[in-house]
């Protein structure tokens, strides 16, 4: 089994395995994951602001964990989020649940783990972040989408993060959240100023 | 009243008892300590005594629900319904309970549950058996389910308590069969060591679990377990093929946590032997025996006991069987489902002897192993 | 009192589509809303795939219409017509196989009894004729037998439908359907009566042609099902498409079919639940 196995943007082909089963594995408490490779948490944070300073359509995509304040610290977390995408000045795209809409979906205002290309293709979006999705939905929809799209995929996961996604981190609070987003405004600050 | 300790404490660091029990009697030991919220039960020999056990320490307080079913395929139902409460659940089968429920093990599997189910294994129809047989694991293999195969009663204990803790990482979330030989271990007595008994697993977080919980305290509102991805398009294919392949990477997720847990998929003795038996279950027990008794003869065998079959210690095989000239997979069972992994993940698979193989209650003395072991030799 | 999973994150409401804004802001959840006061709140059935003119359909409609308490309220199902609605509708909603929906239902059932002691959540089966009278019977009568507190509601159409309109133990003596070409040659299974005595508090038979009727039986069974015992609903739900007539013909059909004796709409109630009824009643006036 190849240990190699890199996690890039697609479009890989028809029916990509799942990355787990080509042997990359979750990172531990403190790493992420880049492209299949395991890194310091910290390096993965600087990699996820630089992608989405570079893009030229991102957008973020909040699952029901963080649409609903359904417990206590979800309001917050939501508004830590919002101002991320605000700060790299991306778009939002919720995912409200899981059934299936096609075809009745509107790609322009909602997307779907189950053919969350169509909002990808529909909106042109190159560089994509999941947040406040449940695992298994994400992960199905991660894979759909290196299948058959270019996007570059993001995950802020706050449980154990995800192998199908370009960029994973795990564990991720609202102190993570806003730890990425002094840095994105930072590397905002440094490109408005000529970068050094 | 048992006090939460780490799963780590309660395996590896809290002192152990020894006790002489019987297989049965390993599984409620390894109930009373798993903070289970339910169990259901339904009879078949030679799984009934287990889930008698469990019955009585419901009556002692140590689980919080327990009733029997009305058939396996309800049990295995109902178990699946209590799992997506969000409640940590336990049940057992064997045999042809296992071939009445069939339909609900890939199930659980895609549904992303985290059931712990023991198997005391037994052949199955026709005609009509209640002897040792591992034939209902060849037809498991591809259920997603992780698979965990005891030796002894000591495995039976430490498997199952350490399933519910593998089985319930956010990112692995599926079902895990812990298997034992019926009979050969259930009805046996041996030493046990076992951790005190007044403490126990944390519970079950259900809203850690990567799919939502079905209580409506949890989001989104609007959810369906598990949503329909059949309509007749290329959509609905692709979602469905992803959802599979989830599943599978779920198993591979759980190699790390079933290694450290139980000291690795698999365990070797004299692993640069040029013979090697590599088998399962009980059947390692005899072939220990039978190892001793080549070494005797001057002959120079090792030992692998494979201890989870799914997800498949693939790899470790392959770098064991490198350098062998033989490998030898009794079992117990006509089909010879291990001797197929096997042959099927390794390059020079002509060196694999898929002897000696019994059945229909049939014992497997040491002797049918060293035949095979002085076969190879010549 | 609105609960938590019905209330947006302020970060993002202006992102939620409308259809979730529209059940937030006037859907039934925690209300005393019915079916008189349909077309005056945001359904939670936003769509569905059956055919037009589906006795389901519209059983489906006034059913979601009366639960009692939605926001409390896990609805389990099985394989079949019914269960391609649910994908749309916004209560949780389980479908795990064909005919296993009263064993699932007992699991959940008493997994949420043990996670909520203090709240009721209301555990309810609905499925087809097949799945209830044929190959889920054992389950579903064993349910009934260990007294599991979840509402049964059997959608009546008398075949398989959705495997294109095969005999089901419901279908009437003499139909000619797929797999009885020569005509089915055994009456009619008589659910109702087997409910009551296997254990049913309460069993009722309704037809979605009478909707206020209907709905107070539904309302009886998933009350009783809380507080007394397992219930047992059967409404008839008339097939346009295997039973080929007219998609504007259903409710007519219903009335014929009643009005010729086919289908007798009754209802069964225990001393216990009758009296436990009478309190519960008492009390909301």
């Amino acid at each position: 089994m190849s240990q190699e196995y890199q996690v890039l943007a697609g479009p890989e082909g028809y029916l990509p395995p799942a990355a787990a089963v080509m042997g990359v594995e979750l990172p531990k408490t403190g790493e992420a994951l880049v492209e299949g490779s395991l890194v310091s948490d910290n390096e993965a944070l600087h990699k996820i602001a630089d992608k989405l300073l570079s893009a030229k359509n991102p957008f973020f995509f909040p699952g029901p964990l963080l649409l609903w304040a359904w417990k206590a610290g979800v309001a917050e977390r939501a508004q830590a989020v919002r101002d991320l995408a605000d700060a790299v000045g991306a778009g939002v795209i919720p995912m409200p649940d899981y059934r299936p809409k096609y075809p009745m979906i509107n790609p322009a205002i909602e997307i779907n783990p189950n053919h969350p290309n169509l909002t990808i293709w529909h909106n042109k979006i190159d560089v994509c972040v999941f947040v406040g999705v449940h695992c298994h939905y994400a992960n199905i929809a991660l894979k759909i989408i290196r299948g058959g799209t270019s996007c570059y995929t993001i995950a802020l996961c706050g449980e154990a993060g995800h192998e199908d996604a370009m960029i994973s981190l795990r564990d991720v609070n609202l102190a993570k959240i806003q730890e990425l987003t002094a840095i994105v405004m930072d590397k905002k600050r440094q490109i408005a100023g000529g970068g050094k | 009243m048992q006090k939460v300790v780490s799963p780590e404490h309660l395996f590896f660091e809290a002192p152990r008892e020894q006790v002489f029990i019987t297989g049965s009697e390993a599984v409620r030991e390894a109930v009373r300590r798993a903070n289970v919220d339910m169990a259901i039960s339904y009879p078949i020999t030679p799984q009934s005594e287990s889930m008698h056990l469990v019955g009585d320490i419901f009556k002692e307080g140590y689980i919080r629900e327990y009733f029997r079913g009305e058939n396996e395929f309800a049990v295995m139902s109902a178990v699946a319904g209590a799992s997506m409460g969000g409640v940590r659940v336990f049940t057992a089968t064997g045999g042809p309970g296992t071939l009445r429920a069939f339909e609900l093990f890939s199930t659980w599997s895609g549904a992303r549950l985290p059931i712990v189910c023991a198997f005391m294994t037994r052949g199955v129809n026709s005609p009509l058996t209640i002897q040792p047989d591992t034939i209902e694991m060849s037809y498991l293999l591809d259920t997603g389910m992780i698979m965990l195969h005891a030796e002894n009663a000591q495995d039976l204990y430490d498997y199952l308590l350490k399933a519910f803790p593998i089985a319930e990482q956010t990112e692995v979330h599926i079902p895990v069969g812990v298997f034992a030989d019926g009979f050969f271990v259930t009805h046996t007595r041996e030493n046990v060591k076992v951790a005190p008994v007044d403490i126990k697993l944390p519970p079950y977080n259900a809203y850690s679990a990567p799919v939502p919980v079905m209580d409506m305290e949890n989001v989104p509102f609007r959810q369906m377990r598990d949503p329909f991805v059949m309509k007749s398009n290329y959509v609905s294919y692709a979602a469905h093929a992803s959802w599979q392949q989830e599943v599978m990477a779920a198993a591979e997720r759980a190699r790390p946590s079933i290694s450290s847990y139980l000291g690795g998929l698999l365990e070797v003795e004299n692993a640069d032997a040029d013979i090697l038996i590599i088998t399962s279950g009980t059947a390692v027990s005899i072939a220990r025996e039978a190892v001793a008794q080549a070494k005797q003869e001057g002959l120079n065998v090792g030992l692998v006991k494979i201890k989870c079959i799914r997800p498949f210690p693939t790899e470790e095989i392959r770098a064991l069987t490198k350098n062998a000239k033989a490998v030898i997979v009794p079992e117990f069972n006509r089909v010879g489902w291990l001797a197929k992994e096997i042959k099927s993940i390794i390059p020079d698979n002509d060196k694999v002897v898929g002897a000696p193989r019994v059945f229909g209650g049939m014992t497997m003395p040491t002797q049918s192993i060293l035949a095979e072991i002085r076969r190879c030799q010549a | 009192m609105t609960k938590n999973i019905l209330k947006m994150s302020p970060a993002f409401a202006d992102i939620i589509p409308a259809e979730y804004r529209e059940l937030v802001d006037n859907g039934p959840y925690g209300r005393d809303v019915g079916v008189a006061e349909l077309g005056t709140f945001k359904e939670l059935l936003e769509e569905h795939p059956l055919c037009a003119g589906c006795g389901l359909a519209l059983a489906l409609r006034i059913f979601l219409a009366s639960l009692p308490a939605p926001e409390d309220t896990i609805v389990v199902g099985s394989t079949g017509c019914s269960s391609l609605v649910f994908p749309q509708a916004a209560v949780q909603n389980i479908h795990s196989l064909f005919g296993n929906q009263n064993s699932v239902a007992s699991g959940l059932k008493r997994a949420l009894k043990l996670r909520f002691p203090d709240k009721d959540k209301d555990v309810i089966v609905v499925a087809g004729d097949g799945a209830t009278a044929d190959i889920g019977l054992d389950m579903v009568m064993h349910s009934w037998f260990r007294r599991e507190n979840i509402t049964t509601i059997m959608l009546d159409n008398e075949a398989y439908a959705n495997t294109g309109g095969q005999e089901s133990g419901m279908s009437q003596q003499g139909t000619v359907l797929y797999m009885a070409p020569k005509g089915k040659n055994f009456p009619k299974i008589s659910m109702p009566e087997l409910a009551r005595e296997a254990g049913c508090v309460y069993v009722a038979v309704g037809t979605p042609a009478q909707p206020r009727k209907l709905e107070k039986m539904l309302k009886r069974a998933i009350i009783l099902a809380r507080h007394v015992g397992p219930t047992y609903v059967q409404i008839m739900t008339p097939c346009p498409t295997n039973y080929k007539f007219k998609n504007n013909e259903t409710v007519n059909r219903l009335k014929g079919l009643e009005k010729d004796g086919v289908f007798k709409p009754r209802e069964y109630i225990t001393a216990e639940a009758q009296e436990a009824l009478n309190r519960l009643e008492e009390v909301s006036k």
